[in-house]
């Protein structure tokens, strides 16, 4: 009498889904992932800071080893379409330590991330209604931050999404609005451009250069630096175009809403960093680094419209803590579920369908973190004084660099036996992941190198570089963790890489790997 | 849009078709399918429940997350089932779990196995809420090529 089917969703009977509202939500999905807005008011004073009138430059660059590590995502996604991503994939490829060490990057990039986007969401909430001065008032921000925190982990319980359209209609508002202030801001620069004394220092517009795209005169350091800011500006977009599709899928939408994603994003990015640092130099925007984009926007828009560039900030930070939250939890409840740490972080709720145990213990170590930062930084918080605060990205950078670079070398180490069996799967499944791991792996140990020393841009901690110290010392808590976790949970820690005789090949039709540790 | 699988012209006219419910893990469409069961049971048609499920689509997805998913969706599915088969116990009941999103799963299920009606829960968001995260009965009702029976959710049932 009882039945039980399980289907897969069919192409055909995806009714009004499919066609052009297809490609337009799913590129505004991978954008809106990526967050421009915030990833843009966050990320650009450090990015000046480290490069001055380069900045576009290192934005453009930045593109190259995220777009490679996107094809790590999608070839690993076609062995296991596990929501534990780089967990999982380099459990399989390298075995459990890499595997938990390189989810435990994961997770600290995505906690580091936090305290930034509830500070950035909290500032221009307050910058919203005027009130500027509470705006520069470090427990006012700490306590709006916490609850935006609070808020959002409420909502990625709920399981609730915004609608397609919805999500359009923000998106679009949001890059047409950072268009505009920078195709202002720019325009302003030129001829004899823009002088403004602010709080007794002179400012004076710089005049756009095409120079400004090519990496002429700067370091290698320099680089360093400034990739490891505009890595995080395009952090998301990866998941949002390689991990959600379907591999089978014969329609084409995945692959050219990627494409599309692509050049909008790189489109906004060299456009507003252009604006950003013309309208009234550089400098101006490194000692705004708190609210860059507001200061910038204040002097060359004004008034209403700056309010809009405030509110596309705001949803952008919104969508930005969203796809920090669910990949955080997504991992946590892989690593529970593998039984390769505590079996609750993979407990779901039977209602909302989503891990609400991690959620909320991500949620209020995030808190806690910010308010820990909050306290060592006090007022400079706000006033941009290259405190650990600010320097937070810049440590978030680190820990990207570190997990992406794990899965790209999973991937291109992986699928070995499959590298020489096309020049297309040479390229595709070798070539590209392997570029994509090196240049993390080179920024990440530039960063490393430089950041250690005192004159590194950001201020000391402990006697040595904050950067250094926030990022390492959080990574490598990782392997006191780690070794814990190995004598907890031995049934995961002796699990072997896959046998070369299993792994499917990336670029054919087999099925994915059988499961984990069978 | 698909045309739709069966028109009333040329159905049998002695033989009613299925009848699609959906239901929730939060109680949604429980009272859908209480009031379905009872005219399938008065049409002597099966009865399908329709578990659609999708993680959210922002962020990785799929591995554990979708076997979890997939077991509580047999666990309340099999809950209601044997609520409703305690009132109807000749009532023939199927169970369908789907991976995909609700609105899909249940256009899907009702149009391969050419349903006589669609019933879905209603209730819960406001206008505000539906025109900004959307809505599942909203949806439903304009997607769905065959007739729809919204029945307001009990809020007794979670």
């Amino acid at each position: 009498m009882t039945e039980t089917l399980t289907q897969e969703s069919g192409n055909a009977s995806k009714g009004l889904k499919a066609g052009a509202l297809g490609l337009v939500a799913t590129t505004v999905i991978a954008v809106a992932s990526t967050a421009p807005g915030y990833s843009l008011a966050a990320g650009i004073g450090g990015i000046n800071e480290a490069v001055g009138v380069k900045a576009p430059f290192v934005m453009l660059f930045a593109f190259i080893p995220m777009g490679c590590i996107a094809a790590a995502f999608f070839y690993m996604n076609k062995a296991d379409a596990d929501c534990g991503t780089t967990f999982t994939w380099a459990t399989r490829a390298f075995g459990p330590k890499t595997g938990w060490i390189g989810s435990w990057g994961l997770i600290i990039a995505d906690l580091l991330i936090m305290p930034n986007l509830a500070g950035v969401s909290g500032q221009y909430v307050l910058l919203l209604f005027g009130a500027d001065k509470a705006a520069e008032n470090a427990v006012y921000v700490t306590l709006l931050g916490c609850a935006f925190i609070l808020a959002m982990c409420w909502i990625c319980w709920k399981g609730i999404e915004l609608s397609a359209r919805t999500q359009v209609a923000l998106l679009s508002t949001e890059l047409l609005v950072l268009a505009i202030f920078a195709v202002v801001a720019i325009y302003r620069a030129f001829g004899d451009g823009v002088t403004r004394t602010i709080d007794g220092v002179t400012y004076q517009s710089v005049t756009p250069s095409l120079s400004w795209l090519t990496p002429s005169g700067l370091s290698l350091s320099a680089i360093a630096a400034g990739l490891v800011v505009a890595v995080f500006a395009y952090w998301g977009w990866d998941t949002a175009v390689s991990v959600n599709e379907e591999c089978e899928d014969s329609n084409r939408t995945p692959g050219i809403a990627a494409v599309l994603s692509v050049f909008i994003l790189l489109a906004i990015y060299i456009l507003t960093s252009f604006g950003t640092q013309a309208f009234l130099g550089p400098q101006f925007v490194i000692d705004n680094q708190g609210d860059a984009v507001y200061a910038v926007g204040k002097q060359a828009l004004g008034g209403t419209f700056n309010k809009l560039l405030i509110i596309a900030i705001l949803t952008s930070a919104a969508a930005s803590c969203q796809t920090t939250i669910l990949p955080a939890t997504r991992s946590m409840l892989s690593m529970g579920s593998h039984k390769a740490g505590p079996g609750i972080m993979a407990r779901i709720d039977p209602r909302t369908l989503t891990p609400k145990w991690s959620t909320w213990a991500f949620g209020i170590f995030s808190c806690l973190w910010f308010v820990a930062l909050a306290l060592v930084s006090g007022s400079g918080m706000i006033t941009a004084d290259y405190n650990i605060y600010w320097s937070s990205i810049a440590a978030v950078g680190l820990a990207i660099a570190f997990y992406y670079g794990i899965t790209g070398f999973a991937c291109v180490w992986y699928y070995r036996q499959y590298l020489l069996k096309s020049a297309k799967s040479f390229f595709l499944v070798g070539v590209l992941p392997l570029v994509g791991a090196v240049i993390l792996t080179f920024v990440f140990v530039k960063t490393l190198i430089d950041s250690w020393k005192e004159d590194y841009g950001y201020g000391l901690t402990a006697g040595i570089g904050t950067v250094f110290f926030v990022g390492t010392v959080l990574l490598a808590l990782g392997i006191p963790l780690m070794l814990i976790c190995s004598k907890k949970y031995p049934g995961f820690f002796s699990l072997k890489p896959d046998a070369q005789n299993v792994i499917p090949d990336p670029r054919g039709t087999d099925g994915p790997a059988p499961e984990l540790g069978s | 849009m698909a045309p739709p699988p069966n028109s009333a012209a040329e159905r049998n006219t002695d033989m009613a078709g299925e009848i699609v419910v959906g239901i929730g893990g939060d109680g949604s469409g429980w009272q859908a399918a209480r009031v379905a069961a009872r005219l399938a049971n008065l049409m002597h048609t099966t009865l399908v429940l329709v578990f659609g499920y999708e993680a959210v689509a922002m962020g990785p997805r799929g591995g554990p997350l979708e076997e979890q998913v997939a077991a509580i969706g047999e666990e309340v599915t099999t809950e209601v089932r044997d609520e409703l088969l305690a009132t109807y116990p000749t009532l023939a009941i199927e169970v369908a779990l789907v991976q995909s999103r609700p609105v899909d799963a249940l256009i899907e299920v009702a149009a391969a196995r050419e349903a006589e009606v669609i019933a879905v829960g209603h209730g819960g968001s406001g206008p505000l809420k539906a025109a900004l995260l959307g809505s599942i009965t909203y949806e439903i009702v304009h997607r769905a090529p065959l007739p729809v029976l919204v029945v307001p959710n009990d809020p007794d049932d979670e």
